[in-house]
């Protein structure tokens, strides 16, 4: 008796994980039996057919990669943009008006370099200001729209103003995807630099570092160690989002359905095969990312996983 | 080595500094004390610019540095800073916060700048620790740390703002310690901080700041023992307890 408690607390862990196993197989059992229990998976169907699905399932890989890649160019640039702090016209204004009283009463330098001196600054914050703005409005709208709109709109666009590539249905579907991922990806990018204490970047300057490379060295590496779990929840969106691209005649996994099979026949074989070939995406992605969080960790900083030594426990409970 | 001429600096509606004036000498060490808000920290960034002032001088070694054509960057390698709160770089180690600057701003090659960066921790009594990360080491460990890192860049002076304030009490001594030696070696310091055992022995002068104006200005004794003014002599009152 008391051997087998002794077995039990030992292995708790692994009963743990198999009843956790054990339940979601048995619901995936439960709903296959719901749907097509009655008349069977067709097995030859599927080893007849899947590395048609790959084929397309890695066609959205290709295309999701590339458009990810771009999208954080663009997206880190953007993200860039909206931390930084503009003058507001009245401030500005304030501080002409200031200027102009100063040079007044104690006049210096030509009139005509004071002018230019104003153009210049009114130049830079202005540029500064309607750029700032345009990144904003940019993240609003692709927030805010569906990205279905948006693939549609890409294509429509390519149709009127650039008609001999609007056959290239891959290509408009990648740009479409960057433009949205870079939207999603400026936020995450922006949570990222914000998140950076003030005071590294203080630090950074106070030993001569140029905002650039302050950027560079400092707050960037510490920003992107805090945004890979973000980035990587987009990647996955996006991939899955990526199905999307029927509608501009990429050869993808809905389209077979549609075309080839149509809803009446095989299509639960489709969606297993479907399933299975994205759940191994991005279930390994996910193992490949937790790896790398690990390698990357800052020692010290955050909640450390505690690796106890074999027979060492935390707590005992009970007797 | 710095002269300070007249320094105006506003916040917004705030007015901070109002009319900073004065001199320190080569391998000087002057304290600065005064109640919180009376624009310490304020005037000692307007000295490296990490804040502009809105007018007059500042000089590092003559020259005059808050205006156009001299970069900024190279301001602040003339003058080390120390921050209250460390701000050491949590994704480097101890040995890389110190030579980071060293290859990045000043490209010496990796292999010296390692070689100079062990001197400067063994120097703080850290050479143990050197692949140690921030939140890997104590609040005095850190700091001194810090510390090695602004000395990396062979600065002229160093600006020190309440580098004790946010230490434990049991860590504050190794700190001050590092500091005091500095200031034997013909560092020129200028230092905020309300240790008076610290002004007391290393500092050549003392200043009391408030209001973002210099009230007073005198050794250890003359602000500590007698003070003139009706503010320093209720301000020291409150320290000394």
């Amino acid at each position: 008796m008391t051997n087998w408690r002794k077995f039990l607390r030992d292995r708790w862990r692994y009963f743990d994980a198999a009843l956790a196993l054990a339940v979601i197989i048995g619901s995936l059992v439960y709903i296959y039996d719901l749907l097509v229990g009655s008349r069977g998976l067709d097995v030859a169907y599927i080893t007849r057919n899947y590395p048609l699905y790959l084929h397309a399932v890695f066609t959205n890989v290709y295309a999701t990669t590339i458009a990810f890649v771009v999208g954080m160019a663009l997206g880190f640039s953007v993200g860039w943009l909206r931390t930084a702090r503009t003058v507001s016209v009245a401030k500005f204004a304030a501080s002409m008006r200031v200027e102009k009283r100063e040079r007044q009463e104690a006049p210096s330098g030509s009139e005509v370099t004071r002018r230019l001196l104003v153009v210049l600054s009114l130049l830079w914050y202005g540029t500064k200001y309607v750029v700032r703005r345009i990144g904003d409005g940019f993240v609003e709208i692709i927030r805010g729209t569906p990205l279905y709109v948006q693939i549609l709109f890409a294509s429509s666009f390519f149709i009127v103003f650039l008609p001999q590539y609007a056959s290239e249905g891959i290509l408009i579907g990648i740009i479409a995807l960057a433009i949205n991922t870079g939207g999603y990806q400026a936020e995450i990018f922006r949570a990222g630099l914000q998140t950076v204490h003030s005071g590294q970047v203080e630090a950074a300057r106070a030993i001569g570092f140029s905002r650039l490379k302050a950027m560079r060295y400092v707050i960037l590496p510490q920003a992107l160690r805090l945004i890979i779990p973000p980035l990587t929840n987009e990647y996955i969106g996006l991939f899955k989002a990526s199905t999307f691209l029927f509608v501009l005649g990429v050869q993808s996994e809905i389209s077979y359905i549609a075309q080839h099979e149509g809803f009446a026949g095989d299509v639960f074989e489709i969606f297993a095969i479907v399933t299975v070939i994205f759940l191994a995406i991005t279930v390994t992605l996910s193992f490949v990312v937790q790896a790398l969080e690990r390698r990357f960790r800052i020692p010290g900083l955050g909640i450390e996983q505690v690796k106890l030594p074999r027979g060492v426990r935390i707590a005992r409970v009970g007797g | 080595m710095i002269r300070v001429e007249d320094i105006q600096k506003h916040f917004g509606a705030l007015h901070v500094l109002r009319g900073i004036t004065f001199d320190v000498q080569k391998a000087e060490a002057i304290v600065i004390i005064g109640p919180s808000g009376s624009g310490k920290s304020t005037l000692l960034r307007c000295i490296n610019l990490l804040v502009e002032p809105d007018s007059g001088k500042v000089f590092i070694d003559g020259v005059h540095v808050n205006r156009h054509g001299i970069r900024h960057e190279w301001v602040r390698q003339q003058v080390g800073m120390v921050f209250q709160s460390f701000n050491l770089f949590t994704h480097l180690t101890a040995i890389e916060n110190v030579t980071l600057g060293l290859t990045r701003v000043k490209g010496i090659p990796h292999d010296q700048a390692i070689e100079k960066a062990r001197k400067l921790l063994a120097r703080v009594g850290l050479a143990a620790k050197e692949n140690a990360y921030p939140a890997e080491l104590s609040g005095g460990q850190q700091q001194r740390v810090a510390i090695a890192r602004a000395l990396a860049m062979d600065p002229k002076a160093m600006l020190f703002d309440e580098p004790t304030s946010a230490l434990d009490p049991e860590y504050i001594r190794e700190v001050l310690d590092v500091m005091a030696a500095l200031a034997r070696e013909g560092m020129t310091m200028i230092v905020v901080t309300h240790e008076m055992g610290f002004a007391s022995n290393v500092a050549s002068r003392i200043l009391f700041m408030d209001a973002g104006k210099i009230i007073e200005e005198g050794t250890a004794e003359d602000i500590f023992q007698n003070p003139k003014e009706d503010r320093t002599r209720s301000f020291v009152s409150k320290i000394l307890r």
